[in-house]
């Protein structure tokens, strides 16, 4: 069961990493299949929690540098036919049975997929329509490398948090964190295949998302966020003697950090309330 | 940081991250002022009878320069002999007043953990259960301006 989890984490960064390839209407398509992935995924982590295995979110790493879409596609689809196979291996029959079901679908989807030419890692740091600097575009480049993974960290972060909670007022938290960095990882990744960087966000280590200490992780999280946002006005005044609209884009995800500040200090309280700690 | 081409190269697809199952030795590099640290893993292979790093490994909590150095320092400590990885952890301290703060810091954290591997290895030669060693970074992150106002305050 945990092969199976790790078998799907891979293949959902994969689909979600075509997703930043495309130019075309593949694009949300592949976007809307990472999504039910990432679903699959915590089911199965869910029936890992029930039946007491212990697990991680170790993985190898996910090569995704091709020419053409569809080599990837071709990857994915020999991915999921190999989860597909190991589906019999979940205890929960009904799940494994709606997870081949959808598993079915996506991969017809995918074999009628168009090809499509890959320019998302020609390093060419450049965006079309927008003009940079050099010192705007390494000050860009640094922090879409640092964000993704940042994003990517969140995700996993807080999914296993609300996996690992009953409280039902903090997974309402959690959950709408990972949407928030969901959303921002989509962001980041669009412009790093657009920039020609495009990178699978490394593996998270473990003590990172094996949380002891929720306090001290909310507390430290509000504090990472500030530097979040300094990082992003930073990033808005390199940017904006060369492009406003750039500017504009990442004043929005600055003033964005100040909803997860808000959850965070939301699910701080609640935290602190219900389990009387300080 | 200036980034170049062969920067971008590693950021994109670093070399040798993530973990290594059943290490020989392991060691952590760790900067005290924000919790940032890296671990090195070895695996040791014997060249006539001389142990040399056959694989190494590493993880990071750290930023993106952290990464780029893990990279680059543990390409070159791939191969060599136990002393060879010592001069180049050496080699490494010793330049790390040329770099800009942030970066000096980021390197001293991989040198040191490829170090701490190193003596664990080392270590464990005569006591297989020695425990994983530990160095602290002495460099601090912080830009000399930004230290400088935080300490007039």
């Amino acid at each position: 069961m945990k092969a199976v989890m790790i078998k799907v984490h891979e293949v959902w960064l994969e689909t979600l990493m075509a997703g930043f390839m495309s130019h075309t209407h593949n694009k949300q398509t592949l976007f809307d299949f990472a999504d039910i992935m990432f679903r699959h995924f915590t089911w199965i982590e869910d029936l890992l929690i029930k039946s007491g295995e212990e697990y991680s979110y170790d993985r190898d790493n996910v090569p995704i540098k091709v020419e053409n879409l569809k080599v990837l596609l071709k990857d994915i689809d020999t991915r999921l036919s190999d989860i597909d196979l190991q589906l019999m291996s979940l205890e929960d029959k009904a799940l494994a049975s709606r997870i081949a079901s959808d598993i079915k679908y996506i991969r017809q989807v995918l074999d009628k997929m168009h090809d499509e030419t890959i320019t998302a890692f020609n390093m060419h740091r450049v965006m079309e329509g927008y003009s940079l600097s050099k010192e705007a575009t390494d000050a860009l480049t640094l922090f879409l490398f640092e964000e993704s993974y940042k994003e990517y960290e969140l995700i996993m972060i807080y999914n296993y948090l609300k996996a690992h909670s009953q409280d039902a007022y903090m997974n309402r938290i959690f959950q709408i964190l990972i949407d928030e960095s969901m959303f921002h990882l989509k962001c980041f990744g669009d412009m790093q295949a657009k920039m020609g960087i495009l990178a699978t966000p490394r593996v998270v280590m473990r003590e990172l998302y094996q949380v002891t200490d929720i306090v001290k992780f909310l507390k430290d999280g509000i504090d990472e966020e500030i530097l979040a946002k300094e990082e992003c006005k930073r990033l808005a005044e390199a940017v904006a003697k060369d492009n406003e609209d750039l500017a504009h884009f990442f004043d929005f995800i600055n003033n964005q950090e100040n909803y997860h500040i808000a959850l965070m200090e939301d699910a701080l309280n609640h935290y602190q309330e219900v389990n009387k700690v300080e | 940081m200036t980034v170049d081409e062969q920067l971008v190269m590693h950021m994109m697809e670093p070399k040798n991250y993530g973990h290594m199952e059943s290490a020989d030795a392991f060691g952590f590099g760790k900067n005290p002022e924000n919790g940032e640290k890296v671990v090195i893993y070895l695996r040791i292979g014997k060249d006539e009878d001389e142990p040399y790093i056959q694989d190494i490994k590493f993880q990071a909590i750290g930023c993106t320069t952290t990464v780029v150095a893990g990279s680059m320092l543990t390409e070159e400590a791939k191969g060599l002999n136990l002393e060879g990885a010592k001069n180049l952890v050496n080699a490494t301290l010793q330049l790390l007043d040329k770099l800009p703060p942030e970066d000096a810091a980021c390197s001293e954290m991989v040198a040191l953990a490829i170090a701490a591997a190193v003596e664990t290895y080392e270590k464990r030669v005569d006591e297989p259960d020695y425990p994983a060693i530990t160095y602290k970074i002495k460099s601090t992150c912080t830009p000399k301006e930004e230290a400088d106002e935080s300490s007039n305050d």
